[in-house]
């Protein structure tokens, strides 16, 4: 089982990595990999770092000698991922400013309101905000 | 005190292997999102407050087990919230990879539109097993640790992100105190602030 799980996330590292620029990863499914890759190791090493201020990282970081191969190549894709999906989430709302102005008049900022006015409005809206919606994660 | 808190790690190996896919993975996180948002009536309860209570409430019933519910605590019954299983570490406020994809699931759901600028409480709760006051304490260290990952690592606005534990003190399930069903993290939206 935990092969099976190594190799479905090695797999989901080979899709991002070659489609970096279509899509990014959810923060669960990024972290996921740390877990499946890293699990064992972060048992044996880091058994008082935690999760928060990028903690397990630092340990694994000190420990690179010691750890193994797959986890020292999927922690630093797991760090990037996290920072790609953070970096599209900023983004989304400057990008689609004009789209939101356009096509969601009138629509009350806040509660998704306007997202959920966009993804109404797929066809209209540009391209641009749509695959910034993509990247996001907000579709 | 062994299973405090949560279901073992044994026990959720297998419910995350159910959900490799990452199509299962945004069902999960819309469930999230479908349960916490839309808040509506506000409710004046502080973080600190409710903490405060649930301490008051060993002090002023002490015994092995909690025969009093936190009224302030039924004030939060009528508001959106989901509950969700996170494992952690024998007696500490680790959370075991095994969970890392559950902090990721909330962090993917705090992050869209739909519950951005809302506050949250994160309420750890355990089973009856143990001492109270104990229970207390590891359920607050828990929920706190959650916050700081959600908050360092996921960068959730911690403005917006509050810890409470309640230890044993409002069992989800009082018939049965020792089921795994009390182990569990509770997110509460409080609202816009």
């Amino acid at each position: 089982m935990k092969y099976l799980l190594s190799a479905i996330a090695a797999g989901m590292i080979f899709a991002a990595g070659m489609t970096a620029q279509a899509q990014t990863v959810g923060f669960a499914d990024a972290i996921k990999i740390l877990a499946v890759s890293c699990g064992a190791d972060i048992d044996k090493y880091c058994k008082s770092a935690t999760l928060a201020n990028n903690g397990i990282g630092q340990c694994l970081d000190q420990n690179q000698a010691k750890v193994s191969q797959k986890c020292n190549a999927d922690r630093a894709v797991v760090a990037g991922l996290i920072a790609e999906r953070l970096a599209a989430q900023a983004a989304a709302p400057k990008i689609c400013a004009r789209d939101a102005s356009q096509y969601c008049k009138g629509v009350k900022p806040g509660a998704g309101h306007i997202l959920r006015c966009l993804l109404k409005a797929q066809p209209s809206v540009s391209e641009k905000c749509n695959t910034a919606i993509d990247l996001a994660g907000y579709r | 005190m062994k299973n405090l808190f949560f279901a073992g790690a044994a026990a959720c190996a297998l419910c995350f292997s159910a959900t490799v896919t990452s199509a299962q993975t945004e069902l999960s996180r819309n469930q999230i999102i479908n349960s916490l948002q839309g808040a509506q009536q506000k409710v004046e309860v502080s973080a600190d407050a409710l903490q405060r209570a649930a301490l008051e409430n060993i002090q002023k019933y002490p015994g092995a087990d909690s025969p009093q519910t936190i009224p302030m605590y039924q004030q939060l019954a009528s508001l959106r919230q989901f509950n969700i299983e996170i494992t952690f570490d024998f007696d500490s406020a680790r959370i075991r990879p095994e969970s890392y994809e559950a902090v990721g699931l909330i962090a993917d759901a705090l992050h869209t539109p739909y519950l951005q600028g809302q506050t949250f409480f994160i309420v750890g709760h355990t089973d009856a097993k143990g001492d109270r006051t104990y229970n207390l304490e590891l359920s607050q260290r828990r929920a706190q640790a959650i916050r700081e990952a959600l908050v360092t690592t996921f960068q959730v606005p911690g403005s917006t992100l509050f810890a409470v534990g309640l230890g044993e003190e409002q069992l989800r399930d009082p018939a049965d105190p020792f089921a795994a069903v009390n182990r569990r993290v509770q997110l509460i939206n409080m609202g816009y602030n």
